[in-house]
């Protein structure tokens, strides 16, 4: 049973004087509605309402029913199939490797604590403070021989231009590594939290049944932080199957280099904003927006992200 | 548990919501006030802040924007969206979005032909309005134009004996000659807007020859097309062509070593790419008319760039303000003398020319192969509205090619099924 009240046999509760079991409650009520009620709002506003104009939108175009005309349009671009293979071929490259980096930084921080740790945090941390366009740019250089620090790395991957390093396939491998190192490092702190957070006494107990750092790390700390390792995906998953900033940014500075509507979301702008047809931009949009619920969902039940402690049977 | 599984569903539709996000709008709507509401880029906004001063009885806006590819449309198609903020004059620095604009689904150019003389548009480069018009109406003034020519290094010449090419046959002499004897030389640049533009164009390959607006003719076959495959398949085998982007800091590396021999590109390169980018000093390049292809006596050019003016149809009426204002931008012979790049009107461009012969960075005269080169625009390259496509398409097929020594003949085949597709896709019948 998965609930955040503490279960109570039913037959009790109705036997209880009706006013005694209301003014239990209703503290409670007015903490989760104040609580949650904010994000309801923002939910409603910025996420459900957009969403809701988004499905009229597709089916609606100036002022009459238009049918699927605009979804089975997106669905036939041969743009989109282009597009859905980069962003897929990127979230598969991406997310194990940045899943990994996450994981294993993480843990050996937490596995030797110290002076350095902290310091390390922050190294770690500081790739993510430069996010989105400014990124962009600044890989834009990384990835040039003639300005990079990694120069000689790049003349060994042949990489003789920014050009080289951009067109073809090779902007996939541009993307992965500046994903993973613009936003590792924020996750790295979330999970260093998270660790540190970790009740002692369970740790401390593998400790006197002699359990190695490893099988410490794999069976009693991977287990417990297994809902912050489901919300980096989720997130993470969000954000790379959107990815937009990144191609766009990149491809500023090679004309020409990366298509215009090299990922799916790319794909929906160009839609809108080229195309002038804000139809088929909110058809895919909310394609979009499925299979990163679907994708979410899945995340949330196969890792029992939303189990609580006390129905937890740890 | 089932509430718990819903709100999960929220939550992770919330995750995924928050990745949208929107961009401020400016500019906003002339209307309300009356004023004229102009969108230039940079580079235009002292002649625009001249005007004003000019005509104290109009009322003006002045917005600065961004020279990016596809700015204007997305803000267009953002006013379309909310019926409002349109600018009455807008500023693209690439004029294949007046294909987008004029578009009946876009609908904000206005055509020009009632609001600009015939005889003013008549003072224009022969050639250089085709850009702004679709189906006989001119949608847009040009600004400036960007025909190509041979740019040379006339010490380089010298210095190995050869000659500077005529014909297209001698220029992949010459190139091969070069990568043979000087190992590492190029004699031109096959990427993108510069390769499809540089060869193609000049070639008159009829890759983007736009009949109307929901028109174009694609044909990849025909001899117009093969020829360029032809002469560039054993430049492209002994590197005698490069595949780097000329605007890749990359570049500088061929200029900096003394291999650019020769580089058939745009007028602009003259100013803004050999010195400042490439580092080629001053007193080694000379321009050349374009070779001339089998067949033909006169040296046709391509074009890669150059800018254009357009008139919003929603302007009401400050439609005549703003045909005027546009009219004296482009047509003013004082103002566009001091342009930075190549006048489309012909008597601004004679007086602009007259500095240039004197600039000293030049081993000599330009003007005479830039002012040729303006005069022979090659016909059939036209505004489309897959002008990105038609870019990326090159580089995925005839670029690749190139690169990894495939044969170019071949490539041509793939890239006209892509431009098919790309023009499909924008509301074109292919012809």
């Amino acid at each position: 049973m998965k609930t955040l009240t503490t279960p109570r046999p039913p037959a009790v509760a109705a036997t209880r004087p009706v006013t005694s079991s209301d003014r239990r409650r209703s503290p409670r009520t007015a903490a989760v509605w104040i609580l949650v009620g904010p994000y309801t709002v923002f939910l409603v506003l910025f996420g459900l309402a957009p969403a809701g104009y988004a499905l009229w939108t597709s089916f609606v175009d100036n002022g009459s029913f238009s049918g699927g005309r605009d979804w089975a349009a997106v669905f036939h671009d041969y743009r989109l199939g282009d597009a859905a293979a980069h962003v897929s071929t990127y979230l598969l490259l991406w997310l194990p490797i940045l899943l990994l980096t996450v994981l294993s930084l993480a843990f050996t921080l937490h596995a030797r604590p110290g002076r350095t740790t902290s310091a390390l945090q922050l190294v770690y941390y500081l790739p993510g403070a430069v996010t989105g366009s400014a990124a962009a740019l600044l890989w834009l250089f990384m990835v040039s021989p003639d300005s990079s620090p990694f120069a000689p790395l790049l003349k060994l991957m042949d990489v003789k231009s920014a050009t080289d390093a951009l067109s073809g396939g090779s902007v996939i491998a541009v993307l992965t590594v500046m994903g993973v190192a613009v936003h590792a490092g924020g996750w790295i702190v979330v999970l260093y939290g998270a660790l540190n957070a970790l009740p002692k006494d369970v740790l401390e107990a593998a400790q006197v049944d002699g359990a190695s750092a490893w099988r410490t790390m794999w069976h009693v700390k991977l287990p417990m932080v297994r809902t912050y390792v489901a919300f980096v995906l989720i997130s993470s998953f969000a954000s790379g199957s959107q990815v937009f900033v990144e191609p766009t940014v990149l491809s500023t500075g090679a004309p020409g280099q990366i298509s215009p509507t090299w990922s799916v979301n790319q794909l929906a702008y160009t839609y809108a904003t080229q195309d002038g047809d804000f139809g088929k931009a909110a058809a895919l949009s909310l394609a979009m927006l499925a299979v990163g619920v679907l994708a979410a969902w899945i995340v949330i039940t196969r890792t029992r992200m939303y189990a609580t402690d006390s129905s937890d049977s740890r | 548990m089932k509430r718990w599984r819903a709100a999960s569903l929220a939550a992770a539709a919330a995750l995924v919501l928050c990745g949208c996000g929107g961009t401020g709008g400016g500019g906003g709507s002339g209307d309300a006030k009356g004023e004229l509401l102009v969108w230039v880029d940079n580079t235009r906004m002292p002649a625009a802040q001249q005007y004003e001063k000019a005509h104290p009885d109009v009322k003006m806006r002045i917005v600065t924007i961004p020279p990016d590819a596809g700015y204007v449309p997305t803000k267009i198609s953002l006013a379309n969206r909310t019926k409002s903020g349109w600018p009455d004059v807008a500023f693209l620095a690439n004029p294949a979005e007046a294909a987008t604009l004029a578009s009946q689904k876009f609908g904000y150019a206005a055509p020009l032909d009632d609001l600009v003389p015939k005889s003013v548009r008549d003072g224009f480069t022969p050639g250089s309005l085709d850009t702004c018009t679709f189906g006989g109406k001119t949608y847009c003034l040009r600004n400036d134009i960007a025909p190509t020519v041979l740019w040379y290094d006339a010490t380089l010449m010298k210095r190995y004996g050869y000659q500077v090419p005529k014909t297209w046959a001698e220029y992949r002499q010459t190139g091969l000659k070069a990568a043979e004897e000087h190992p590492g030389t190029i004699v031109g640049a096959v990427n993108g807007k510069y390769g499809a533009g540089i060869y193609f164009g000049s070639s008159g390959c009829p890759t983007r020859d736009t009949l109307s607006l929901t028109e174009v003719h694609i044909d990849l076959d025909g001899p117009d097309c093969t020829r360029v495959a032809d002469l560039l398949q054993p430049l492209a085998r002994k590197k005698a062509v490069t595949t780097v982007v000329p605007i890749d800091p990359g570049f500088a590396k061929f200029g900096k070593g003394d291999k650019i021999l020769m580089l058939p590109a745009p007028a602009w390169f003259g100013d803004f790419m050999f010195g400042p980018a490439f580092k080629v000093p001053k007193g080694r390049i000379a321009a050349a008319p374009m070779p001339t292809w089998p067949g033909e006596n006169k040296p046709f050019a391509g074009q890669v760039g150059g800018g254009a003016f357009l008139v919003s149809s929603h302007a009401g009426g400050r439609t005549e303000q703003a045909a005027d204002l546009v009219r004296w931008m482009t047509t003013d012979v004082n103002l566009q003398a001091k342009q930075p790049t190549y006048p489309a009107f012909t008597a601004a461009a004679k007086k602009w020319g007259e500095a240039k012969s004197k600039d000293p960075y030049y081993a000599s005269d330009p003007m005479p192969a830039l002012t040729a080169a303006a005069n022979a625009l090659r016909p059939g390259f036209g505004a489309v509205r897959f002008e990105a496509d038609w870019q990326s398409s090159f580089n995925d097929t005839v670029v690749k090619a190139v690169d990894s020594g495939g044969n170019l003949r071949n490539s041509l085949g793939s890239w006209q099924d892509k431009l098919e597709a790309a023009a499909k896709t924008s509301g074109y019948t292919v012809g």
